[in-house]
């Protein structure tokens, strides 16, 4: 009964974020807020972390290629296919889900412990609509944006370690991985990211709307908050890899 | 820089890399430059949209899209199925004329299908934008692997239901290209025989030769004349006396100067 609750909760809260993203008041200020730390002060951190996941899938590739079919001739068509479909998008929103969702895991649990969110409640705001609503529109969109930017950089170091390390001309690379790369699969990308996206405010929100009292509440809830969205992420990846793998030509 | 104008950028910024993927993958290209044409195949042999369509080996184009089409016939009342619309660049379309043959082509160690366009001859005119025209359908493996395992059955099937005569007509053809040696052989140990041989070809070429020369003498105009004046001589004989005519011919023969 306690699972069904909290289900009935969650759900709750969905749908009131989605409805509060589309009715005024818009707080404008408060999204872009919202925006400016999703997208650009998380961008940095993303680019070096899937720069580094980029050079070691490219490395591994070869690597294992050479073992298999002594050839590494391939390794720049499959890595991009993957960093595309996987690893751009599910790194960059695990390193966001971390950053941002713990942060507003602990921002609205303390809110929730000093009875902040009861405060706004008396003063006739919504506490979804005020705190969630700025926060899930900012998160869909940021993600979309940190998500191509994520794969384009990918690639990038992808094509930089195949030429200084595995002796690639960059025209070769690029030529290769046109064979094996279509423009759907950076759609399906920008739409993993929003999803994931989106998973990060709700399960940072819930948590915190849900924290117990005194410091350990807050802990603990930021805590839940990250391996929620972890695994919220993981499992989302799974189902939404397994609906395009439809749509894909082979 | 206020923190608006930097989200704003960063908007920007991922819209270009957008549009700029886009057009790297050839999926959207604002600036195209290129002439369409309607390939009809039966069997396009694994060619995907967005493969590469080639004149003379060089790129000048990509498949943009496939279908089906049930009710499609091509000049010649032919029935085919598919349609593949393909993109030529502008730069080659001078080389592709109506006599330009369209094959499926693989390419590459990663076996990537494309369209090699093999050009035409000058005197030939244009495509037309937007035309069909057949392409030449690939051959199919599978087809012909399974050809091949249905005539390899019906060789074995023959082999087995005739055993008997497919071992004797062996051992007849030994045997004749055994005596065939061996009259070789004896040919060439004499040589009288073989001088004998040499010269019955020699008479052989001659009477050929002359039977040619009277053959070739028939067929002028005088001889023809001569053959039909006699033909018409004795058709006025055939009402005469029958008897003495008979004489004539059995006694005395026909002396007559036909050349």
């Amino acid at each position: 009964m306690k699972i069904l609750a909290v289900a009935g909760d969650f759900t709750h809260l969905l749908v009131m974020s989605f409805r509060s993203m589309f009715s005024p008041p818009w707080r404008w200020k408060n999204k872009m807020a919202a925006l400016y730390f999703v997208a650009v002060e998380s961008l940095p951190v993303i680019i070096i972390c899937v720069g580094f996941a980029a050079v070691v899938t490219i490395i591994e590739a070869s690597y294992h290629m050479k073992i298999v079919i002594q050839s590494d001739a391939l390794v720049p068509g499959f890595a991009a296919i993957l960093i595309l479909r996987e690893l751009g998008s599910v790194i960059s929103s695990l390193l966001l889900g971390s950053r941002v969702g713990a942060g507003w895991a602990a921002e609205v649990s303390s809110m929730k412990v000093t009875e902040q969110i009861d405060a706004l409640k008396l003063l006739g705001i919504s506490p979804i609509q005020y705190l969630v609503g700025p926060k899930l529109l900012a998160c869909i969109l940021g993600n979309i944006v940190l998500g191509v930017i994520a794969n384009i950089a990918c690639l990038f170091f992808a094509m930089l370690i195949s030429v200084f390390k595995l002796g690639y001309t960059s025209g070769m690379f690029l030529t290769t991985m046109r064979v094996f790369v279509n423009f759907q699969d950076l759609l399906f990308a920008m739409i993993k990211s929003a999803c994931f996206g989106a998973t990060i405010p709700l399960i940072a929100c819930f948590c915190g709307f849900r924290a117990k009292s005194g410091a350990d509440g807050v802990g603990k809830a930021t805590t839940d908050a990250v391996v929620g969205i972890s695994v919220a992420i993981i499992f989302l990846d799974f189902i939404l890899s397994y609906i395009f793998s439809h749509f894909y030509a082979s | 820089m206020k923190h608006e104008t930097k989200v704003g950028l960063l908007f920007l910024a991922t819209f270009a890399l957008i549009i700029g993927f886009a057009y790297f993958l050839s999926s959207y290209n604002p600036f195209s430059d290129a002439n369409e044409v309607r390939l009809l195949f039966n069997f396009a042999g694994g060619i995907e949209e967005g493969s590469p369509v080639r004149a003379m080996g060089i790129k000048v184009g990509k498949v943009k899209s496939i279908e089906f089409d049930a009710n499609r016939k091509d000049a010649n009342g032919e029935e085919v199925k598919l349609v593949v619309t393909i993109t030529i660049a502008k730069k080659a379309w001078d080389t592709v004329r109506e006599d330009s043959r369209f094959f499926i082509n693989l390419a590459g160690v990663i076996g990537e299908k494309y369209i090699e366009i093999s050009p035409g001859s000058l005197d030939k005119s244009h495509l037309t934008p937007g035309g069909y025209y057949r392409g030449e359908d690939p051959p199919r493996i599978d087809q012909l692997l399974s050809q091949s395992y249905s005539l390899a059955g019906k060789i074995l099937e023959m082999v087995e239901n005739n055993e008997g005569d497919v071992v004797s007509i062996i051992k007849n053809i030994d045997n004749l290209v055994t005596n065939f040696n061996k009259a070789m052989e004896m040919l060439t140990k004499t040589g009288g025989s073989k001088n004998e041989l040499g010269s019955l070809i020699k008479n052989l070429n001659q009477i050929t030769g002359d039977i040619a020369h009277v053959s070739g003498k028939l067929r002028t105009k005088d001889a023809d004349e001569a053959i039909a004046l006699i033909h018409r001589l004795l058709w006025r004989l055939d009402d005469l006396d029958k008897k003495a005519i008979k004489k004539f011919f059995q006694e005395e023969g026909i002396k007559a100067k036909l050349f």
